[in-house]
């Protein structure tokens, strides 16, 4: 047999796969085309039924069959290819359906599971990472098994800003329990008119993710796995034990303080102990996966399981998790069925929660202190004298086992009937359950002459999240000649519960960790959530003549945490969309567009995520005191905070202007959104005085926000002969702006850098939203006249403790005093400009991708550095503090002085740091080995790559990394908090992925 | 399903308009307002508060580790430290729940004395909110209703005259109504001592010397029976609580659960670790703060009739005597880590081996009650109202109930008015050292630059007269309240 593989130009190809096989003689044997885009086999056994598969990445694969070899005759084929780059015609998933993307009004971004095959993450949300623009992901810190943040066009509201997760049609708390094998595609719904269909939680967009399915055909199998390193990136430059000792007797001296006595003779204390080399190690990284997939016409499956293992790079620390998912449809006759059944098993082996983060205290740690004392209860040694308490963090990630176990259930099942050719009803049940178990065992020990636990002590704690969801849609889809309707009328019911219990005991005798062991005061508590959601949902989409849709969509929703008044909300939204490329006047044009689309969109949102009850004021209970002769506790009880009866759904309107076009035979494709949503009654528990006696700010509805953007993405595909190349790019440019507050438009503070300390973010009406404000510096008093001489208006001393090395603030009020007044804007925590690239190409055999990302124009306030660089604290301090002022080195640090009578530490711009950086994120270099080679031992592909995770960034950010994952408040954005960090780890692991 | 799926009744906790009932809801109010008063990080009574209350005294130094307290000890604290801002939320969030008790007790099924009772016991336990807020900060937002809506929310200060006249009126209508004692399961509520007590005071510190010397003679006859402990040292351990020298006192316990910072939950502890927090690190102490040289000296310039030091000095400090011993070891194996020449003994639970006392898993927390107010400084507050009221003859009976407790001679008779006062602001120093009146009493006497520069406190060099005298407004109250103002000098 004889052959030629051309594309539709009628070129030859080379490196193209071609495989034979016989289903009846359960032959097969595979070649590849020569440069002229030959193949051939020769010595084929006489028979019938041979097929011909051909593949080639770029191409549609194409299969010939039915073939019939005669003995001793010849057999000529010719095959044309057909390049696969119209990314139009992808299928693109949007709430209760699926779209063509040349058919969407809505702006949506999708990227397909397996352009994330080619990254070395464990996590889904993590690939994610630069891949599509508007989508901002942030890393919650490198802990295994952490999490990530999401935002999805800039922070429209000042509460929760994380989307609406959607898997398989279920809504979920999170995604990073998934397998990222598992995923079909990510499909992000960012505009109102493509998220309104999911109505009252859209407001931070909706990411919709579908899990693959079976195909008809052939028993398939795919085998992944991969092993890792990882390795912290950088560490902090802190000083050794005589440097130290020496910082410090210098401030000690300049107070006129008693010199520390574990100081007293730097020459002799050496090195020190290196804490952070003693936490941090080299932590390996393996997972594994399998699937499972085929089908018949009526019935298709896809069942998957996998395993990844994942120690931590500081000591102690891992995540585990076991995945099995299910996926199956059967049609016969009217009736459509089908499941999703996923089961993740989640372990996690923490950073101990009591005694502050480990990490932050190994840069804290004096060098002059010891990691082991064989003699101490617990075995580790530890810090003495008048220090500040920071634990010997080896001994609390020894002493402290803090561990948290999660098993979560996704089903979804669903029936849909044909009720005509073009009308069907689907029923659909969804239900998630989450359960998990934290333990934390904290055994006895005497670690220095700080920290004693005298008895062990067990809290265990369990709790349980379940989600119940009843969805009955009717969908009706019809074409009339020219006119293409799809109407979507929904009802849907959704409840949500929670419980939690905790026991802990202490007293347990060594050795034995069961509640039943201890012998000391026993304690429990335990507690409740429910919640539910009622919504009625419709969606016209008609298109005309394949130029002209229109989507008009529809949601009315009912939720528990509003008062009887404020239930419900109306989430309407409108949307044109406009093929030009298919009008007669576009024909010039059609040389170099394949496709043209304008897409214009309104429409309102809701966000309601708050916490349940908000708006009924409650009754605190265990106030309690002791009273009485015997001193027993008297139980307490009394409404301690407030709350707003009144609150109501926020809302948001969005306008989008976006084009989606290809170019140049569909080489080039682009999509580029123009966007501006106002949030209104953003909800959000705004601090009031403490002078009203709350001891929490209530939930209200506190005001609006406006945030406008430019985002676009681009991807153009070629080759140079064998050479064929992706390159993509994503670019967002988002601002923000408030513009009203709650009660009197009173600002908003927060970001407070240290456990003490002024704020450092102001986020005021006119301004964009956690705006950093700080007190500016302006150089060092060189001498006492400088002090002297810098005078108020009226002649006061402005820093009347100052003293020659103090450092001069700027009292930009002009009051004459440095206090709060005295705080300008110096920069945003939000970048000017986020971007990613991604570049992928292969040649003959080879791979390989590169993912670079990165953001420009934000600040990060490092307060971190505020502690290390202030030698006001009997901890350990940055390197940067040799260099400290004295009367022979005039310096840009101030000088050693351990009472800081000038607060040189206090809150100021001395701190904030630009926060750009750019990331190589990821790089794989991929090795396909040839069908011929492995058809013995009946393996269809193999691919081996090694690959490497933030193999570096660039950066002038001094902290651990730029990308500083802070979760929590929106607030407190921006702000490089090392009391709940973990760096990230840079990771180089290889793998290989094969099919049978 | 139904439109009643959307209607979720909260099922941890009773909700505000179905509370207030019965006598059970009113007496859970009254006890999570006494909650406050000791409440963990915040309480003026809690550990922290001890430590703010007494750190700006000439007879106290803290060390520099937790840095705000430092701040405020050394006078470079500035309005946006936390500890300061936690005191004065705590003093609001007592007023304010003492102002639902007022508001409420209505609502509730109860006899008219018992009602009156109790709402004598919210005013008592509001004025001293108050009495807290005025001599710390000055000027404060007179709050004494309950906002109806959000735009109450803001509130400007009232002057300190106005705060001091709703201090009078609280207290005055809480000594009317409550009961000179409670016994049993009772014990350690507000008594009618403790109200005109705090009124006494309340009219010494605002200088009414003519009032507060009425006020506080009451005091002295039935139908109280308050007298001084004979061993001054019972006042300060958890053997002789609530004794017949104490007029209030908060109720500290190693009861309820095993943590300080479980919050509004069973598990908290109702003791502090206030006693852990003093103790030097040989004995499972934080160290936090220590006694300047110049408390010692003071106590060193008379010695008692036996010619032996003061029973006082004893009972407040450990020095190196011969013979001294500290958590049963000698005072030599102790280091003196903050250059001065003593450590307290007064408040510590000195006499066992160390600082883990407590039963639970937590085990430093400690069981003894803070001595808000005693009789003696009732006795000395009176000597001094009578001193300064120009009645100096009538002050010497009171004096000296003091001074022959602590077995020294009566004091010579026929002094003159600024004689008598040094006798009382030297007697006062050695008292209540510790106790949190130090930096009050110099302030209302006018000393505290004089006082501060000649002691040996470290950060004296800082102090600001006036600036210092109060603390700022904390800054998020700033940020907050559309209508605060700064104090003067901040």
């Amino acid at each position: 047999v004889k052959g030629i593989v051309r594309n539709e130009k009628n070129e030859n190809i080379a490196g193209v796969s071609v495989t034979v096989t016989n289903a009846k003689t359960q032959f097969n044997a595979g070649v590849q085309t020569d440069s002229s885009g030959v193949f051939s086999f020769s010595n084929l056994p006489p028979g019938n039924g041979y097929s011909f598969t051909i593949s080639s990445v770029g191409y549609e694969s194409q299969t010939l069959s039915g073939y019939q070899l005669k003995p001793g005759a010849t057999l000529s084929v010719i095959v044309k290819l057909k390049e696969v780059t119209a990314a139009l015609n992808d299928v693109v998933v949007v709430g209760y359906g699926t779209s063509r993307r040349k058919d969407l009004t809505g702006a949506v971004a999708s990227v397909k599971g397996k352009d994330l095959v080619t990254q070395g993450v464990n996590s889904v949300e993590k690939s994610l990472q630069g891949r599509l623009p508007g989508v901002a992901v942030e890393s919650a810190g490198g802990d295994p098994g952490s999490g990530t943040r999401i935002l999805i066009r800039g922070v429209g509201t000042l509460g929760n800003a994380t989307p609406l997760y959607i898997v398989d049609g279920i809504p979920v708390a999170s995604i990073s329990n998934l397998l990222p094998g598992d995923i079909e595609s990510i499909d992000v719904l960012k505009d109102a008119s493509a998220a309104a269909i999911y109505g009252s939680r859209a407001a931070n967009g909706v990411v919709l993710i579908s899990t693959k399915t079976g195909k008809t055909g052939k028993t398939q199998i795919n085998f992944a796995g991969n092993y890792g390193l990882q390795k912290i990136a950088r560490t902090l430059d802190v000083l050794d034990a005589q440097q130290w000792a020496e910082v410090s007797n210098q401030a000690h001296d300049a107070a006129g303080l008693p010199r520390l006595d574990i100081a007293k003779n730097p020459e002799q204390l050496g090195k020190g102990t290196d804490w952070q080399k003693e936490i941090f190690r080299t932590a390996p990284v393996q997972s594994y996966e399998m699937n499972i997939s085929g089908g018949s016409d009526q019935t298709k499956y896809s069942i998957s399981g996998g395993y990844l293992d994942q120690q931590g790079i500081v000591k102690v620390t891992g995540y585990s998790r076991y995945n099995l998912r299910i996926r199956s449809e059967t049609t016969k006759g009217k009736f459509k069925i089908g499941e999703t059944v996923l089961l993740s098993k989640e372990n996690w082996n923490r950073i101990p929660s009591s005694g502050g983060n480990p990490v932050g205290g190994a840069a804290k740690s004096i060098p002059v202190f010891e990691v082991y004392d064989p003699t101490a209860l617990g075995g580790f040694s530890g810090a003495y004298g008048p220090v500040v308490n920071i634990i010997n963090p080896v001994a609390q990630l020894n002493l402290i086992k803090t561990k948290n176990e999660t098993n979560s259930v996704l089903l979804n099942l669903y029936a849909e009937y044909g009720i005509t050719k073009d009308l069907k009803y689907k029923f659909n049940v969804g239900h998630t359950l989450a359960s998990g178990t934290g333990y934390n065992y904290t055994q006895r020990y005497q670690v220095g002459a700080l920290f004693s636990n005298p008895t062990n002590v067990l809290n265990e704690s369990q709790d349980q999240s379940k989600m119940l969801l009843l969805e009955n849609t009717l969908n009706y889809d019809k074409t009339f000649g020219r006119h293409k309707l799809q109407v979507l009328v929904g009802y849907t019911m959704q409840k949500n519960s929670y419980r939690f219990w905790s026991e802990s005991n202490n007293n347990l005798p060594d050795g034995l960790d069961v509640q039943d062991a201890g012998s000391g005061t026993a304690s429990v508590g335990g507690n409740r959530i429910e919640s539910a959601l009622l919504s009625q949902l419709g969606r016209i989409v008609y298109g005309y003549d394949n130029r002209f849709l229109f989507t008009g969509s529809f949601r009315r929703d009912g939720s528990s945490r509003f008062g009887k008044n404020n239930r419900y909300g109306n989430f309407p939204s409108l949307a044109a969309g406009w093929n030009l490329s298919e009008e007669k006047f576009f024909t010039p044009l059609s040389k170099v567009f394949d496709a043209f689309k304008l897409r214009v969109s309104y429409g309102e949102l809701g966000n309601q995520e708050i916490a349940d009850y908000a708006y009924i004021p409650t009754i605190a209970s265990n106030a309690n005191y002791a009273i009485g002769t015997d001193q027993h506790k008297w139980f307490g009880a009394i409404q301690q905070a407030f709350a707003d009866p009144n609150i109501k759904w926020e809302n948001t309107k969005t306008v989008d202007i976006g084009i989606d076009a290809a170019l140049f035979n569909n080489k080039l494709n682009i999509t580029a959104d123009y966007f501006k949503k106002k949030s209104t009654d953003v909800l959000l528990n705004v601090p009031i005085p403490g002078s009203v006696g709350s001891v929490s700010n209530p939930v209200t509805n506190a005001g609006s926000i406006e945030n406008h953007g430019v985002e676009v993405g681009a991807s153009y595909t070629d080759r140079i002969n064998k050479f064929k190349y992706t390159i993509g790019a994503t670019a967002s440019v988002i601002r923000n702006k408030v513009l009203s507050l709650g009660e009197g438009n009173q600002p908003i503070y927060g970001g407070q850098p240290t456990q003490n300390g002024a704020s450092t973010t102001v986020t005021g009406v006119g301004g964009p939203v956690t705006a950093f404000k700080l007190i500016q510096t302006n150089g060092i008093f060189n001498s006492q006249e400088e002090v002297d001489n810098y005078l108020g208006k009226n002649g006061q001393k402005i820093q009347p403790n100052a003293a020659p090395g103090d450092i001069r603030f700027v009292d930009a009020n002009g009051d004459g005093k440095i206090d709060d007044n005295d705080r300008v804007y110096c920069g945003s925590p939000f970048p000017k400009l986020e971007y990613g690239v991604n570049f992928a190409a292969s040649w003959n055999n080879f791979d390989a991708a590169v993912v670079v990302q990165g953001m420009y124009g934000n600040s990060i306030y490092n307060a971190f550095r505020q502690e290390l660089e202030s030698m006001s604290y009997e901890f350990n301090y940055s390197t940067a503090t040799l260099n400290a002022w004295t009367s022979n080195n005039h310096s840009n640090i101030p000088r050693a002085i351990i009472s800081d009578p000038n607060v040189n530490d206090r809150t100021s711009a001395r701190f904030l740091e630009s926060g750009a950086y750019v990331r190589l994120k990821s790089l794989q270099l991929g090795y396909n080995f040839s069908p011929a080679l492995l058809q013995r031992a009946h393996i269809s592909s193999l691919r081996a790559y090694i690959s490497c995770d933030n193999l570096f960034t660039i950066t002038s950010y001094k902290g651990y990394n730029p990308d500083i994952g802070r979760t929590g408040s929106i607030f407190d954005r921006g702000v490089d908090f090392v009391f709940v960090s973990y760096p990230l780890p840079r990771v180089v692991s290889f793998g290989i992925q094969m099919s049978f | 399903c139904s439109k009643d799926t959307l209607d979720k009744v909260n099922p941890n906790v009773l909700t505000s308009d179905t509370y207030w009932k019965n006598e059970t809801d009113v007496l859970q109010a009254m006890a999570a307002t006494y909650y406050l008063l000791p409440a963990y990080n915040s309480g003026y009574w809690s550990t922290r508060g001890v430590e703010v209350t007494n750190a700006r005294g000439d007879d106290f130094f803290i060390r520099n580790d937790v840095t705000d307290l430092y701040k405020i000890s050394t006078f470079i604290n500035t309005a946006d430290n936390a500890i300061v801002t936690n005191i004065f939320n705590n003093q609001y969030q007592g007023i304010f729940k003492a102002n639902q008790v007022l508001a409420n007790i209505d609502r509730a099924a109860l006899t008219d004395d018992k009602k009156k009772v109790y709402l004598a016991e919210a005013k008592f336990l509001r004025g001293l909110f108050f009495f807290n807020l005025v001599i710390n900060f000055g000027d404060v937002p007179l709050r004494i209703s309950i906002p109806s809506s959000s735009s109450d929310y803001n509130l400007a200060k009232s002057p300190e005259a106005d705060v001091w006249a709703q201090i009078y009126k609280d207290f005055t209508e809480a000594a009317a109504d409550l009961p000179v004692a409670w016994s049993g399961e009772w014990l350690g509520r507000a008594t009618k001592g403790a109200a005109l007590g705090y009124l006494g005071k309340a009219y010494l510190y605002s200088k009414d010397y003519a009032n507060a010397a009425t006020t506080l003679h009451q005091l002295t006859a039935s139908p109280f029976a308050y007298a001084l402990r004979k061993n001054y040292e019972d006042n300060f351990t958890d053997a002789f609580e609530n004794n017949e020298e104490s007029l209030f006192e908060v109720q500290i316990q190693d009861a309820g659960g095993p943590y300080f910072w479980a919050g509004n939950s069973s598990q908290l502890a109702l003791g502090t670790f206030t006693a852990q927090e003093f103790a030097p690190s040989e004995v499972a102490g934080w160290f936090e703060a220590a006694p300047t040289d110049k408390l010692l000296h003071e106590f060193e310039k008379e010695k008692t009739q036996s010619g032996d030091y003061d029973p006082r000095m004893y009972a407040t400090l450990v020095w190196d005597y011969p013979g001294a011993t500290y958590y049963n070891k000698p005072f030599k194996s102790f280091a003196l880590w903050s250059g001065f020449h003593s450590m307290f003994r007064k408040y510590q639970n000195w006499k066992k081996d160390n600082e883990l006392t407590g039963s639970n898993g937590s085990s430093f927390v400690t069981s003894i009650n803070e001595r808000v107010l005693r009789y003696a400084d009732v006795l000395l507050m009176l000597a001094e109202a009578l001193t300064m009221d120009g009645k100096v003859g009538e002050a010497y009976p009171y004096l000296n109930q003091v001074r022959n407790r602590a077995n020294l001679a009566p004091f010579p008779a026929g002094t003159d008015k600024d004689k008598m006062m040094a006798e009382i602001r030297h007697q006062r120093m050695i008292e209540f050292a510790r106790e949190g009146t130090r930096f009050y009493d110099l302030k209302r006497w006018g000393l505290l630059q004089q006082e501060l520069t000649n002691s040996d406190k470290v950060g004296r060099e800082f102090f600001i007269p006036k600036k210092y005298d109060y603390f700022p407004v904390p800054q998020a109250e700033i940020n907050t309240n559309h209508l605060a103002e700064q104090n003067p000098n901040w």
